[in-house]
């Protein structure tokens, strides 16, 4: 862990954003697939949350479509078992085009963690999970591997 | 005016407890990491080589923020950027004053060559924040912001939705 003196001192880490094409079927998506909490403060942009104080702003893109994002550069969301992936996994391919998910990726277990992805309606990769705060705790408590 | 309000659905496909973890890459993770601790005060760990988990500070036993839901940054060392990242793409940290804003903006644009950040954008107001952002060589965005009381993200979710197709 760095000593140094950090240049800034922030008080929370507070948002990531996410791009929409279209605001409607993208809260119905977001808000009837995913389980997320949603409100829409501005007529380009609603911010989502769910389980703590950090929020994902979603922001229309203005001309076109929302830019296509790689795997590379996705968003977790954690559920509690491993029949929560599953039922969800199954609703995905259910609901495919209900919800206009593009992709929906096979079910994998990694870490002991069970997960699958899926591509939604603006481009942008969801991954389903078992990942936990108190995996992420564990992981920070044992610090840094060698390697 | 507060139009309607939508909590969330009451029976959704998916049981999300929370928002968990966004991921982004970066060629140096040495570099990124140098980032995060120096100039964004964030804790870093690397569990294993080319991975690089990322949270906000506090949440260790014994500290003001420990037992509190927090959400992590998932990092990893690649080759290439497969997609570039662009202004609508960032994430975001919250100051706790305007003049924190500009003080955030001085010292990263002093030292912005050692932390890998390529441009600090002079802060400006934008849909009632004050906010700065910076871009790393890895292409992803970063923004400082202040908010009013009233337009934190709290707050906002309090007024429901303002705005309805």
């Amino acid at each position: 862990m760095s000593t140094a003196t950090p240049l800034i001192h922030n008080e929370l880490f507070s948002h990531g954003t996410y791009e929409c094409s279209e605001m409607a079927p993208t809260r119905r998506f977001l808000v009837d697939f995913l389980g997320l909490d949603i409100v829409r403060p501005l007529p380009e942009a609603q911010y989502m949350w769910k389980g703590g104080p950090w929020s994902v702003i979603c922001v229309r893109v203005q001309d076109g479509e929302a830019k296509e994002q790689g795997t590379q550069n996705h968003f977790k969301l954690s559920v509690a078992t491993d029949a929560d992936v599953d039922a969800a996994h199954a609703a995905a391919l259910a609901h495919k085009e209900e919800f206009g998910i593009k992709r929906v990726l096979d079910i994998e277990t990694s870490d002991g963690h069970r997960a699958f992805r899926l591509l939604d309606l603006n481009n942008t990769w969801w991954e389903i999970s078992t990942v936990s705060q108190a995996y992420f705790d564990g992981v920070f408590a044992k610090g840094d591997g060698r390697h | 005016m507060n139009v309607q309000f939508k909590p969330g659905a009451t029976s959704p496909h998916v049981k999300t407890r929370s928002i968990i973890c966004g991921t982004l890459v970066t060629t140096d993770l040495k570099r990124a990491r140098r980032m995060q601790e120096g100039a964004f005060d964030m804790e870093c760990v690397e569990p294993s080589e080319g991975l690089m988990y990322v949270r906000e500070k506090g949440h260790r036993p014994g500290e003001a923020k420990f037992g509190k839901p927090y959400w992590v940054l998932e990092v990893r060392e690649v080759a290439d950027i497969e997609v570039p990242q662009e202004m609508l793409n960032h994430w975001g940290f919250e100051a706790s004053s305007q003049a924190a804003v500009d003080d955030a903006y001085q010292k990263l644009s002093a030292n912005k060559a050692g932390y890998g950040i390529t441009r600090v954008q002079k802060p400006a107001f934008r849909n009632g924040s004050y906010a700065l952002y910076c871009v790393d060589k890895d292409s992803n965005w970063w923004e400082v912001e202040y908010r009013t009381p009233d337009l934190v993200y709290a707050a906002l979710r309090e007024k429901g939705d303002q705005f309805a197709d």
